[in-house]
């Protein structure tokens, strides 16, 4: 009989997760409560005597805190509501409370029983009807992907006597089965696609059946008892063939055309012309570029002992649709990328970037969730995730902009360590051979995250499947990442690769090449319950699991290693050199493919772009007079979304656990400002250090995606530069969002466009890596990111999201003691200004402030900005700089205040010595956002040797720091057109999210 | 040069501060073994061996049941013995914050003298006021009368906290014993070292009398919210780049020679 034990805080303790909820419920849903108390429940499903039920009791109860009770607990109520996750769903406090159970009373459960946790909220509200308590349940308390819950009114309750014991035990009698196809014809088979949601490409469908029909391939098949495609083999060509795991787009041929000019272009592949020339070109040159292109993350050289390691990842569908645990699931496995790396990678820190509709969007598009709800969800995914792996996140961004309402952006980026050499073997190489044991190691493969992979290349829409979204278990990879570690520096390890997108049908199936084929018994595959059929454990994306190969002579090692881990590994198959997929079941083949077949030549995916310049859709530059009152101007500049102070992320990171931490995301005098980039020491006995940053300006896509690129890209190394990161050894990693680029005259009317966007954008990656000189160590795209969203009128309308590249910067710091921060330090110290500021305002924030976009995009002059890399690179070397910070979004102004507010002194400035190369007014100086510059604080008797330094730049010396706590612009007629004292700008950059904790 | 002072740093089940701390305590002069909490429960380790013991920081078995609930429960069933012997004998222990939580879980802390065995629940340290997670450094004012062998000497310092569930909460009687004793070692402070009287957010948890940490009477064991081991390096401060131009203007060296 099963027993239900109710745990809660005591009367006179303050519940702060009830608060939580009493807070969402009023700004998530106007709902007023008086008070919210949550119930802890755990639901034994295992006889237990008295005496066994009191024990269970005491290890789960905090006498000091808590009271518990076998029967329901009598709390005071208006509304009880009871939330549990749905049968299936990974319950990782439940395994945990079953273990203890376990251990504690030295019993055994029988296959099937298990404990399950739940909770109950006790709410008090006078007058709350039952349809307020059900949207409290439905849109606040459970999840509904992966929860069900119950609502009660008191009065139900005592009816009723309670809820009973809930068991979420998942029952599916159901015997796996393999099904045959049918292939006669394309449609038919595009049919069944579309049934089974398989997402084929129907291009690649005739490829598909013209290898099914062949004579050679049918008595193959027919020797195994195979006759047509088995929904299995379908599955594993769907996922490999899927945009997310084969990239089509940016392998497709794009006939491009620049309307105006007339000019066209061929382009076969994006990625072979942009991404993988040019890296492969500069790994040659760059004896530091260790692994690129071909592994699950790129690695770099840290140290002669090191390499580090560096992927970054998108997770935007399933945390569209639901936030937090697509965004867990999103941190949780990009973690693994860096795990599957080489012969696997220490994980030393991680990365974000969020981008939603705007917190407080009050328009008429209903998203599934409002922003609000999506982005603390989001936050929250990666809080949960970061915190729990141990890895701390260092550096993170957040842009608004209502085009993500259709899709939000959840970038996740991963950073780890390895030795460059195991056991005398490299560690970044790595092969499978035959004869070694395929290993699936970590967590178990249950139906969630099935057509993951396939629905991530798709629109999102109604009939998007929910059940790909899972909850990542950063607890159970911890302690396989532990695990692995140990093996790994034994030489256990001769290949590992991660489960993510296309779980082992990935993972197997691209490890398997190097070998040359495999074997796999399927039934072998440890499951979360019974029932499943071979396709569903093939494809399932259930999370938290490698697959190593190790040598038969190793694997009794590996074994004992993973048993004292308390992880769970699985010799699920072997490699082989058979040339063959082979999956078997209970010693039944169920798919038989030649390895090379996704070798063979699909239909390369055709674009057409067409390039409409700026001038030609319209574009022109706001007619403007300098405004009068800049001080009201340059808060309310603070106080933009897109600029303010978001503390209260940041402090949910742990930024500093490991040890390591040199520069953090937040510094200053009062420690609130945020920094340009993160450095972290990843050795601990080792003075060297990693400098990490992102940016992303989708903004400037809205006039040209080129330059977009070319302005992301140099934000990015300036920011590393600034913190001390070396010039001229940066590595890259970049991240596309694009919305879809097939053009289709009524569902995509501008894809041209689009897809024009798309190649100027590549080709700006190109041309800027080129001119910096940075290999791009890593790199993945998302497109689709369009969404059809309900309307005031019962319309659906469709979102698409501005062209979007994060990029990410790593360099090596050499001696992390001389790492400068932003915030100026000393009164006196003379102000420089580095770089060219011109009339660059087009979709700046100052124009977006007052509504316009503008035609005039800041551009990139590479040569120019080489030198001045140059110049504040080597001033940090020497020592010389006291601050040193880009300036970035919001220009001049913005970036002074921010100066100054870190360093908690005032600063004055002279407008007319700052250089321009045409004279422009007071508002296009201040806020003018040309790239390349910076602003550095230095000692005065440093004036000459810094300025014999920068010689080759262009710099002027534009003022100096000051006691007095306020930041002061002389115009161009002389006088000050801003005097603001520091605190109020303070106050002003702080107050849009400043009650956030 | 390997110490004869072993200190023994549990690793394993979601902890994950096992490789800073194992640092510090080399640098501290210790030679630093990181133990998996199976080795030990299994015996394959045992404690006699070791001088100084560690419950580090991290998320033990998820702390979905009450952060360190689960860990002190393994320990206490597992090796509870071996541990008592090993604090009884005059071994050091250690908690950081999980480690903390686990410890006051286990009863070795505050293991006031007088109750039965001196080891039962008596404090915790519950989900913080503010209602999330927090990193942030904080000032800490030392008692200087208590008797924990951790921080002789020490006035004042300033270290990170980074957690969800910080907030120290025991009954008036406990705390009273635990003030007489000198057993609460650290308090937080705002930045001059007077008390933070729960001002958030120098006090980040909102515990009681802002204590950061605790010890036992005979001030050998040792547990506290803040992360010590994440500061053993100049760079770890979050000032330290304002404090090398001082010290550089000053012409004094940076970083300060440590003091000896």
């Amino acid at each position: 009989m099963p027993h239900q034990l109710e745990i809660t805080l005591k009367s006179d303790l303050p519940d702060a997760q009830g608060e939580t909820v009493k807070k969402r419920a009023y700004d998530y849903l106007g709902i007023a409560l008086k008070r919210v108390q949550v119930i802890h429940v755990l639901a034994i499903d295992a006889d237990l005597t008295p005496d066994q039920c009191e024990q269970v009791k005491r290890v789960f109860t905090n006498p000091v805190t808590q009271v518990s009770s076998f029967s329901s607990l009598p709390l005071y109520f208006d509304w009880t509501i009871w939330v549990g996750f749905r049968p299936g769903v990974k319950d990782n406090p439940g395994d945990t409370a079953r273990e203890t159970i376990v251990e504690a009373l030295g019993i055994h459960f029988e296959p099937g029983q298990a404990v399950y946790t739940s909770r109950r909220y006790c709410l008090e509200a006078s007058g709350l009807d039952a349809d307020a308590a059900d949207r409290i349940a439905a849109e606040l308390l459970a999840n509904d992907t992966i929860e069900q819950w119950k609502v009660f009114s008191n009065d139900q309750w005592r009816k009723t006597g309670g809820m009973g014991v809930v068991i979420p035990k998942v029952k599916l009698d159901h015997t796996p089965t393999v099904t045959t196809i049918p292939v006669e014809s394309d449609e038919a088979l595009l049919a069944v696609s579309n049934e089974r949601n398989l997402a084929l490409n129907p291009n690649d469908i005739p490829t598909i059946r013209e290898y099914f029909l062949r004579k050679t391939v049918q008595a193959e098949r027919t020797a195994k008892g195979l006759s047509g495609p088995t929904d299995i083999e379908l599955e594993y060509i769907s996922q490999a063939r899927s945009d997310h795991c084969n990239h089509n787009t940016f392998g497709g041929y794009f006939r491009y055309t620049d309307l105006e000019t007339g000019e066209t272009q061929e382009i076969d592949s994006l990625f072979a012309t942009c991404i993988k020339g040019p890296t492969l070109a500069m790994q040659e040159q760059k004896p530091w570029v260790v692994s690129v292109l071909w592994d699950n993350a790129g690695a770099a050289r840290f140290d002669e002992a090191h390499s580090y390691v560096i992927t970054g990842e998108t997770h935007n569908s399933p945390s569209n649709m639901e936030a937090y645990g697509g965004a867990m699931t999103g941190i949780v496995g990009v973690y693994r990328d860096p795990m599957g790396t080489g012969r696997g990678a220490r994980l030393v820190m991680g990365g974000y970037g969020f981008c939603t509709g705007h917190r407080n969007y009050g328009g008429d598009l209903k998203p599934k969730l409002h922003p609000r709800r999506l982005l603390d969800g989001v936050i929250e995914g990666v809080k949960d995730g970061g915190n729990k792996s141990g890895i701390p996140t260092t550096f993170g961004q957040v842009y608004f902009d209502d085009g993500y309402m259709g899709k939000c952006l959840v970038f996740v980026t991963a950073i780890g360590i390895m030795p460059a050499i195991i056991k005398g073997e490299p560690a970044h190489e790595k092969r499978t051979v035959p004869g070694d044991c395929i290993v699936m190691c970590g967590g178990r493969v249950g139906k969630d995250g099935i057509h993951g992979v396939t629905a991530s290349s798709e629109v999102y829409s109604d009939t998007t499947p929910a059940g790909h979204v899972q909850i990542g278990d950063p607890y159970t990879q911890k302690k396989m990442h532990d695990f692995l570690l140990c093996a790994r520096d034994e030489g256990l390890i001769r290949f590992i690769t991660d489960n993510g997108g296309g779980g082992l049908s990935s993972s197997v199936g691209e490890s398997a090449v190097f070998a040359g084929g495999c074997e796999v018994w399927l039934e072998k595959v440890p499951l979360k319950y019974e029932g499943l059929d071979q396709w569903e454990i093939w494809v399932s994306e259930s999370q938290e699991r490698m697959t190593v190969a190790v040598a038969p002579e190793n694997i009794d090692r590996f074994f004992e290693l993973s048993a004292d881990h308390a992880v769970e590994s699985t010799v699920i198959g072997k490699y082989t050199d058979s040339g063959k997929l082979h999956l078997m079941y209970d010693g039944e083949t169920c798919a038989y493919i030649d390895l090379d077949f996704m070798e063979s030549d699909f239909p390369q995916w055709r674009f057409d772009a067409e390039w409409v310049s700026p001038a030609w859709r319209g574009l022109c530059e706001p007619v403007l007079s300098p405004p009068q009152d800049y001080n009201r101007l340059l808060c309310e500049m603070l106080a933009r979304p897109n600029i303010c102070s978001k503390e209260w992320i940041t402090r949910q990171y742990d930024h500093e656990v490991q040890g390591g931490s040199v520069i953090k995301p937040l510094v200053g005098e009062d420690r609130d400002v945020v920094s340009d980039a993160a450095v972290t020491r990843p050795v601990l006995d080792s003075e060297k250090g990693i400098a990490f940053s992102q940016a992303l300006l989708p903004a400037y896509s809205q006039i040209d995606a080129y330059h977009m690129t070319t302005c992301t890209i140099d934000e990015a190394v300036r920011r590393v530069i600034v913190v001390g990161g070396p010039w001229n050894a940066i590595g890259g990693v970049d991240n596309f969002c694009w919305p879809n680029i097939q053009y289709d005259t009524t569902t995509n009317p501008d894809g041209k466009f689009k897809a024009a966007q798309l190649v100027r954008s590549c080709q700006a990656l190109r041309d800027a890596c080129e001119a910096f000189g940075i290999p791009l160590l890593s790199g993945k795209d998302s497109m689709y990111v369009d969404g059809h969203l309900a309307g005031r009128y019962g319309e659906t309308r469709k979102v698409s999201a501005l062209p979007t590249m994060q990029f990410s910067a790593t360099a090596v710091v050499e001696d992390v003691s001389k790492c400068v921060t932003m915030d100026v330090k000393a009164p006196g110290d003379l102000v420089y200004m580095i770089g060219h500021t011109a009339d660059e305002l087009g979709a700046s924030e100052y124009y977006a402030h007052l509504g316009f976009v503008g035609r005039n995009v800041p551009q990139v002059d590479t040569a120019a900005c080489r030198a001045q890399y140059k110049a504040v690179a080597t001033a940090i070397d020497r020592g010389l700089l006291a601050s040193a910070h880009g300036i970035y979004r919001g220009g001049l102004g913005v970036h002074l205040a921010l100066s100054a507010m870190a360093g908690m002194m005032g600063m004055t400035i002279d407008l007319t010595k700052i250089p321009c190369p045409t004279p422009l007014s007071d508002d296009r100086i201040i806020f003018s956002e040309s790239p390349g510059r910076f602003l550095v604080t230095i000692a005065p008797e440093d004036k000459a040797e810094v300025e014999t330094l920068f010689e080759g730049a262009v710099f002027a010396c534009i003022g100096s720091v000051v006691e007095h706590p306020a930041l002061t612009v002389n115009g161009s007629s002389g006088g000050p057109i801003i005097e603001v004292n520091v605190d109020e700008l303070k106050q002003a950059w702080k107050e849009p999210f400043g009650d956030l904790i | 040069m390997s110490s004869n002072v072993n200190a023994l740093v549990l690793t394993g089940y979601g902890l994950n501060c096992d490789i800073e701390t194992a640092h510090a305590l080399t640098l501290a002069g210790a030679t630093a073994h990181r133990v998996h909490i199976n080795a030990l429960l299994a015996k394959k380790v045992m404690l006699d061996d070791f001088h100084i013991m560690a419950f580090v920081g991290g998320f033990s078995w998820g702390d979905d049941h009450g952060a360190g609930v689960i860990q002190a429960h393994r320990m206490q069933s597992g090796i509870g013995d071996d541990l008592a012997r090993f604090v009884d004998r005059g071994g050091l222990v250690i908690g950081i914050c999980n480690g903390f939580q686990t410890l006051v879980n286990t009863g070795l802390l505050p293991g006031i003298a007088g109750e039965k065995t001196g080891r039962v629940r008596s404090v915790a340290l519950i989900t913080n006021d503010c209602g999330n997670f927090r990193d942030d450094w904080v000032s800490l004012s030392v008692d200087t009368a208590s008797p924990c062998v951790f921080t002789r000497g020490m006035t004042s310092l300033e270290l990170p906290i980074r957690h969800g569930e910080g907030k120290f909460y025991c009954d008036s009687t406990v705390l009273e014993t635990l003030r007489t004793e000198h057993q609460i070692v650290m308090r937080y402070a705002d930045r001059t070292g007077k008390p933070a009287s729960g001002r958030f957010p120098e006090n980040p948890n909102g515990a009681i009398d802002d204590v950061a940490g605790i010890c036992d009477p005979t001030g050998r064991v040792f547990g506290l919210m803040p992360h010590p081991e994440a500061y053993v390096h100049f760079t770890n401060h979050p000032g330290w780049t304002r404090r090398k131009v001082k010290a550089r203007r000053a012409d004094q060296p940076f970083p300060p020679a440590p003091e000896s």
